[in-house]
């Protein structure tokens, strides 16, 4: 790649300060690859940090660059690279690992706590032209998948990682609270891991309707103020009279937690997905006396090969679910668009090849 | 046989113990009927007889106390073929219906037509002979005593958390609370291979007498934040990977949840606030997992192995004894705070 090749970067400054710049474009190592960058998804995470400058202890203290939901095409490999060539089109995990510790060498290398994280800070992300990643943590998509959906394995990936720590299975009852989108790609690898009866909650009914449409057998809408243990009861008479022996919380609202840990069978599993407040008010008797497990979910490991055999086999389709799509340079846009849900924006994508 | 006397001890409300005369039960297919030789006395008996009722259950009628059993077969009903009168046995007192989908699964300690030991409305086992089914009659070898057979219920708790939060060799183990429940958690995990077990509570003489018991490090709480007492468990032992909630305080489960290691399993067998604060964020980045523990399942018999091979000493628990007729005075020993487990003195081998 020649110097002073554009390198147009979407880089947050700060709070709502986000700036279109050039970057250096960097040589790649033994076991990289430099990618021309395609198509690249938002995330509520990068909402957050936008619109907070900080989730959690993660704080953006320098200028970073934002995405981490991407897909490209391989333009140069390291020297040691062997399993992708130029002109690959491929779909990037976004967190590398250290690959030493006993996490990495055990298989959670998403609680590897020296992980690099595409836009997480202090980790630059790939919403940008060219892009240096491991090639290993890049996965090469068949000719019939295109880079959205490439894109789209980053989201369906969280979906995979919280349906199998769940032990979705074939038979499972699963409750899905929340109908964004990482509730809608929860349910997509439920059902492909064998789920026979899926309902899902949320508290909009566009959202449930856009749910139904996608596969769920049942919706129950939460109206504010609801009474939780009736709303339980409404999922299991949804559920034809059986409760669901598997819920994925997708919200991160403490009532919506509640609702799952309650309306879950006894002996059975509620996974955490979704980020909400510090500290959350958590039905923790009636968890315990009926062994309802409670599993924190984070991120994902060893679940990109499954989501792209997911997609590429036609089992699931996320097209669907890429409503708005914006290029590189109207970056300050798609951000809005997907802040505000505005037009009822499921996924944004922003394209990077300008 | 030789006596009619079927003393009971018999619970008619709160702080209302009774000793009475109880008709003799008839063992009927499947059954024993056995005669009760000593019975340890357990932190929920104490609640029952103090409040007459805990959170779910409520002493409605009169109430025979006591689950903790080790008895001598006396007679058996058609269709026994695994035991003799004569056997001495341990009990588990919990008996599911066995027809549910529960049941089928394997996780019958989550029946929900659950017959428990002294759990209302099924009388307990503090009396001098009882019924049982046979299958729920665990034969003790020779060279165990009775009071070993009646420390295999707290044992059976241990062991179910133990497996739940995946306790093994390589592990890190916190347990938090460091009464009767703790301390015997203390010893199952030690027996399963635990490489370092941090005890953690506000009172010094517990801790002490955990630090006798096997445990490897022992933090002292009182006073502290959990932040404070999470950094204080990580420093002694390193983050756990495995943690054993046996104190009912909410801070606990917090400060096990700030010191745990991406990955560990906190298992709670205590039971506090209905809805703790939870920090949940954090729950979440680190991978952890709660799992409830409620009562046991297919624990005895690994329960009985360890008991029986010496892995585990349950004995040194036992700090009060005293005979049925002295009821009274073991619960009143049991409510102190002083005691361990107190043991109760029903009968004698024939």
């Amino acid at each position: 790649m020649a110097p002073g090749t554009e390198n147009l970067s979407a880089v947050l400054y700060g709070i709502s300060d986000l700036r279109l710049e050039q970057r250096e474009v960097k040589k790649p190592g033994d076991h990289d690859v430099l990618l021309r960058m395609g198509q690249v998804g938002i995330c509520g995470s990068d909402v957050s940090y936008l619109t907070k400058g900080r989730i959690g202890d993660f704080i953006v203290k320098d200028p970073m660059v934002l995405g981490h939901e991407a897909a490209g095409t391989v333009v140069e490999c390291g020297s040691k690279v062997t399993n992708l060539k130029c002109g690959d089109r491929v779909a990037i995990e976004p967190g590398v690992p250290c690959r030493r510790c006993d996490f990495c060498k055990g298989g959670r290398y998403n609680l590897c706590k020296k992980v690099f994280f595409c836009a997480t800070p202090p980790d630059d992300g790939n919403l940008c032209q060219y892009y240096l990643h491991d090639a290993d943590f890049c996965f090469k998509l068949p000719d019939h998948v295109t880079l959205e959906e490439g894109a789209f394995l980053e989201p369906l990936s969280v979906g995979v990682h919280a349906a199998r720590r769940a032990g979705v299975t074939l038979g499972s009852r699963v409750l899905i609270c929340g109908a964004g989108p990482i509730g809608l790609v929860s349910m997509m690898a439920a059902r492909s891991m064998g789920a026979t009866s899926i309902c899902i909650t949320d508290i909009s009914e566009s959202r449930l309707q856009f749910a139904k449409s996608q596969g769920a057998d049942a919706v129950v809408l939460v109206k504010p103020g609801s009474d939780d243990k009736l709303l339980a009861d409404a999922v299991e008479e949804q559920m034809g009279g059986v409760r669901p022996d598997i819920t994925i919380e997708c919200s991160g609202a403490e009532s919506s937690i509640r609702l799952a840990i309650l309306a879950t069978e006894s002996g059975g599993v509620v996974v955490l997905v979704g980020l909400g407040p510090p500290e959350v008010k958590v039905p923790m008797v009636d968890a315990a006396v009926r062994e309802v497990d409670i599993r924190g979910i984070f991120r994902y490991a060893n679940c990109y090969p499954l989501a792209l055999n997911l997609i590429a086999s036609g089992r699931v389709d996320v097209k669907p679910l890429i409503t708005h799509r914006f290029s590189l340079t109207e970056a300050r846009e798609a951000f809005e668009t997907a802040r505000t849900g505005a037009g009822g924006a499921v996924k944004v994508m922003i394209n990077c090849e300008i | 046989m030789a006596d009619c006397d079927n003393l009971s001890a018999v619970l008619h409300r709160a702080l209302d113990l009774r000793l009475e005369q109880r008709p003799i039960p008839e063992p009927g297919p499947g059954e024993v009927l056995l005669r009760v030789l000593c019975v340890g006395i357990c932190g929920s008996d104490v609640h029952y007889w103090n409040h007459g009722r805990t959170a779910r259950f409520v002493v409605e009628s009169p109430l025979v106390l006591g689950h903790e059993t080790a008895a001598q077969v006396v007679r058996c009903g058609p269709d026994v073929s695994h035991l003799q009168p004569g056997t001495v046995v341990a009990l588990e007192p919990g008996v599911p219906c066995r027809r549910c989908s529960l049941c089928r699964g394997g996780r019958y300690n989550l029946c929900p037509r659950m017959r428990f030991h002294a759990t209302p409305p099924v009388d307990g086992t503090l009396t001098r002979y009882f019924v049982h089914p046979a299958d729920f009659c665990f034969r003790l070898p020779d060279h165990m005593s009775a009071e070993d057979g009646a420390l295999l219920e707290p044992l059976a708790v241990a062991v179910h958390s133990c497996r739940r939060a995946r306790v093994g060799p390589q592990s890190r183990v916190l347990v938090t609370g460091a009464g009767p429940i703790g301390q015997v958690s203390v010893l199952v995990a030690k027996a399963m291979g635990a490489t370092h077990i941090c005890i953690t509570d506000i009172n010094e003489g517990r801790l002490q007498f955990a630090r006798k018991l096997g445990a490897d490090s022992a933090v002292c709480v009182a006073g502290m934040g959990v932040e404070e007492a999470a950094a204080a468990v990580v420093a002694a032992g390193g983050p756990p990977t495995a943690a054993l909630e046996c104190s009912g305080a909410d801070s606990s489960l917090v400060t096990a949840i700030h010191a745990a290691d991406a990955g560990c399993v906190i298992a709670t067998v205590g039971r506090g606030s209905l809805e703790p604060l939870l920090p949940v964020p954090l729950l979440t980045a680190k991978e952890v997992e709660i799992c409830g523990i409620f009562r046991y399942a297919n624990c005895y018999p690994a329960a009985l192995a360890l008991l029986a091979s010496g892995a585990v000493n349950a004995r040194q628990l036992i700090s009060h004894r005293f005979t049925l007729e002295e009821v009274e005075e073991a619960f009143q020993a049991a409510k102190s705070g002083v005691a361990i487990k107190v043991m109760i003195k029903v009968g004698e081998k024939s």
